[in-house]
């Protein structure tokens, strides 16, 4: 049933491509999955001498080597209060992960924390000059539309989307990045864009809609999906800053599954309906707060937006470990641990 | 359940005292301690009773009760039999007790729970595990699941072709191809054997059966039975139903970068230049065939070094005659047009079926542009027009020539 991956479980590691091999490092936004993994996975690397989490609440795990700072990113003054963080512990990495993994009511507050927060950290880097920048973005940048290729390259314009805050402010973040990493030549600006990520553990817009029971299905249309599985996508993070990514880098998953398919594998009810009446539903949904994805959501639900990671292949040597069916099954704690499928315990 | 907890109890005790070297077993009339068998036994709750994470709802006092219970049980030495009758096992220093070694069951059992619950509590907060794992009803969710993925497959292409969807709809494409339309295919051994190929034919009809029907010739009569991806308009693959049905049975979506991708991986393309005039030809202007898009097969040829083979389709022009075309109200249908055809808006959705016309697919001799051109070439928009000219009057003259040849209609 599930595809076993043939892939040793422990990839050769390239050396980091650093003159020094002890590097410090600061994560801003640890308040979410990429955030903290990303932390504890530095907490275990040696190379990292030195490790800055920078957000608004102290996550709830136990710290050794790394040093918890409060930075609001909506405050005025965040630029420099970053930039004093960087230059006093010596940043050499700076991992801009303060995103929101779901969309929220407060917009506003988001445009600030997302756009405006990603405009402070770019000052502070251009005046403290660290030799890395990673960003984490989502392939949701380049929306869904009926002209997208199967297969979306890192090439492709980020079309976002008509009416999607949280879309468009994540869009907004990459062009200012982008515009900075033309105008500053010798800085390493990598952006990471994740597609849908799924997983046990993690919690964003995509889990949420699928721990529902039921699922709305736009009448005719069902597009192809693609996952990435949480683990996969903590490993092409550390993987992209200990290499050095420079450039923007889709990070998928193995495979992608008919949206109706992924429905039929987690046993969801699909609510079979015209995209207008959805959209009505959806947005009576969002403006009285029951339901926690925006209307524009649905959108991704009749057109493609898949990403090709053949560029994080070659230059990253990132390959997803989790086929799609195999993070499926993960997300809904039925996958055993060996990876083989156990029919029992999925067909009953 | 008696059967269970007896075996859960002497493999407790085995471990318990594995000094004991002979095989005991427990008188039949011997009872067991009730709540010693509870901690020892498996949960009750068969679906999740040997999941990577024990189940958590044990409460902890049950256990540690348990466990002090048995320690001042004094029934536990007695009561044994030996197989064998009277076997007589020396008596001899075998090293210092094992219990001494190894843990004590009951304190690897706490410990492991410990464990966990210091794992669970570096887990990022999330939405529980055991809600999407404990679904109310969950047998009629098992069921469920099992009547969904009874009509698919869980494994797709790259591009969303469905091995199970397609295999579903194998016999009505093959009637469609054998009894429906007859389709006689001539020089199919024209198309390579192995690598990549650009198929390029004539269109026609509103609904896309001669993409279909090449797709379902290269299946059945190419002898190296390859697969061969039809690439589809934008307006029949965004098409509700039609489109989604189209895809899972091999179609894809028309553009560049999809065709590239296809033809990068050695498969073989079928495409229509003709596009949308092809699909909405007139009745009166059937088998004359339209202008070839803006050449782009031709520059995809060259730039991936792919032979062209021209196909022509004889039949599909009259199997869905269009007498007109009503463009209005198409904005809000979100179609180019509505065709009036005989039968179509008059009997409703039976009107879409087609004229039972006999077909012909006449396959020509590749032309190879990679041997003339390189692929700098791609980008020389009159060399490209030129290419594309020439290979649609070289379709139109296979069309014109399997017309003359042809005698009626129907019959062929």
């Amino acid at each position: 049933m599930t595809e076993v991956t043939p892939e040793p479980i422990v990839d050769a590691e390239k050396p980091a491509n650093r003159e020094s091999m002890t590097r410090s490092i600061a994560v801003i936004g640890v308040g979410h999955f990429l955030g903290i993994e990303l932390v504890k996975r530095l907490e275990e690397d040696e190379r990292y001498h030195r490790v800055l989490a920078i957000d608004l609440y102290r996550p709830d795990i136990p710290f050794e080597k790394t040093e918890f700072c409060e930075v609001d990113l909506t405050m005025p003054a965040a630029d420099s209060d970053l930039a004093r963080l960087f230059s006093e512990a010596d940043v050499d990495t700076v991992v801009h992960a303060a995103f929101l993994s779901r969309p929220t009511h407060a917009t506003e507050w988001a445009h600030e924390l997302e756009d405006i927060g990603t405009m402070h950290v770019l000052n502070a880097c251009a005046e403290v000059r660290p030799a890395q920048l990673v960003l984490t973005s989502s392939t949701m940048v380049y929306g869904a539309s009926p002209h997208n290729p199967n297969y979306l390259d890192e090439s492709q314009p980020l079309r976002g989307h008509a009416d999607s805050r949280f879309i468009n402010d994540k869009v907004g973040a990459e062009r200012q990045t982008m515009r900075f990493a033309r105008e500053n030549a010798d800085i390493d600006v990598g952006v990471l864009r994740f597609a849908p990520i799924l997983g046990p553990t993690i919690d964003n817009l995509f889990t949420r809609f699928f721990s529902r029971p039921i699922a709305p299905v736009m009448m005719g249309h069902d597009p192809l999906l693609q996952f990435v599985h949480e683990s996969d996508a903590a490993r092409a993070l550390k993987r992209a800053i200990d290499i050095g990514a420079r450039g923007s880098f889709n990070i998928v998953g193995k495979g992608v599954l008919p949206y109706t398919t992924v429905l039929a594998l987690m046993g969801r009810l699909p609510v079979t309906m015209p995209h207008v009446v959805a959209r009505s539903l959806s947005r009576l949904l969002w403006v009285t707060q029951v339901f926690d994805s925006p209307p524009s959501f649905l959108d991704f639900l009749r057109y493609l937006c898949v990403a090709d990671g053949a560029r994080a292949k070659r230059e990253l040597g990132f390959t997803a470990r989790y086929s799609i069916q195999r993070t499926v099954l993960d997300f809904l704690g039925v996958a055993t641990d060996d990876g083989a499928p156990d029919p029992d315990r999925i067909y009953g | 359940m008696e059967s269970r907890l007896k075996i859960a109890s002497e493999d407790s005790l085995h471990r318990q005292c594995p000094r004991i070297t002979v095989w005991k077993t427990r008188m039949p009339n011997d009872t067991q301690p009730p709540d010693q068998s509870d901690s020892v036994a498996p949960t009750s709750d068969g679906a999740d009773q040997d999941s990577a994470v024990p189940d958590a709802a044990v409460p902890e006092s049950d256990w540690a009760g348990a466990s002090a219970q048995r320690e001042s049980d004094p029934g536990d030495s007695g009561d044994f039999v030996i197989l064998g009758g009277e076997a007589v096992v020396p008596q001899r220093d075998y090293g210092p007790p094992i219990e001494s070694v190894l843990p004590d069951p009951e304190r690897r059992k706490r410990e492991i729970r410990e464990l966990e619950r210091r794992v669970r509590e570096r887990l990022t907060p999330a939405f529980p595990i055991e809600q999407r794992r404990h679904l109310p009803l969950e047998f009629l969710w098992r069921r469920y699941r099992q009547l969904a993925m009874q009509s698919r497959s869980d494994v797709v292409d790259e591009f969303g072709r469905d091995p199970i969807v397609l295999s579903r709809f194998e016999p009505l494409l093959n009637l469609l191809y054998t009894s429906y339309f007859r389709v006689e295919a001539t020089g199919i051994a024209h198309v390579p054997d192995t690598g990549r190929a650009i198929i390029v034919a004539n269109h026609a009809g509103t609904l896309p059966y001669d993409g279909v029907m090449i797709m379902q010739a290269m299946r059945r009569e190419h002898p190296g039975r390859r697969d061969a991806r039809p690439l589809v308009e934008d307006f029949i693959f965004h098409f509700p139903y039609l489109g989604t049905l189209i895809n899972r049975i091999g179609g894809v979506r028309a553009c560049p970068e999809n065709a590239e991708r296809l033809l990068a991986s050695d498969q073989v393309i079928i495409v229509f230049p003709e596009g949308q005039k092809g699909t909405g030809k007139l009745f009166r202007d059937r088998y004359r065939l339209q202008r070839f898009g803006r050449g782009g097969f031709v520059k995809l040829a060259l730039r991936t070094r792919s032979p062209i083979i021209p196909v022509a389709v004889v039949g599909a022009e009259e199997s869905m005659p269009i007498l007109r075309k009503v463009t209005w109200l198409t904005k809000s249908l979100n179609v180019p047009y509505i065709p009036i055809t005989p039968t179509f808006p008059i009997l409703g959705p039976l009107g879409l079926v087609p004229v039972p016309s006999k077909w012909y697919l006449i396959f020509g001799p590749a032309i190879d542009l990679a041997a003339d051109y390189g692929p700098e070439r791609a980008d020389d928009r009159l060399l490209v027009n030129k290419l594309a000219e020439q290979v649609r009057s070289t379709i139109q003259s296979m069309v014109d020539g399997a017309l003359k040849r042809r005698k009626s209609v129907v019959r062929g």
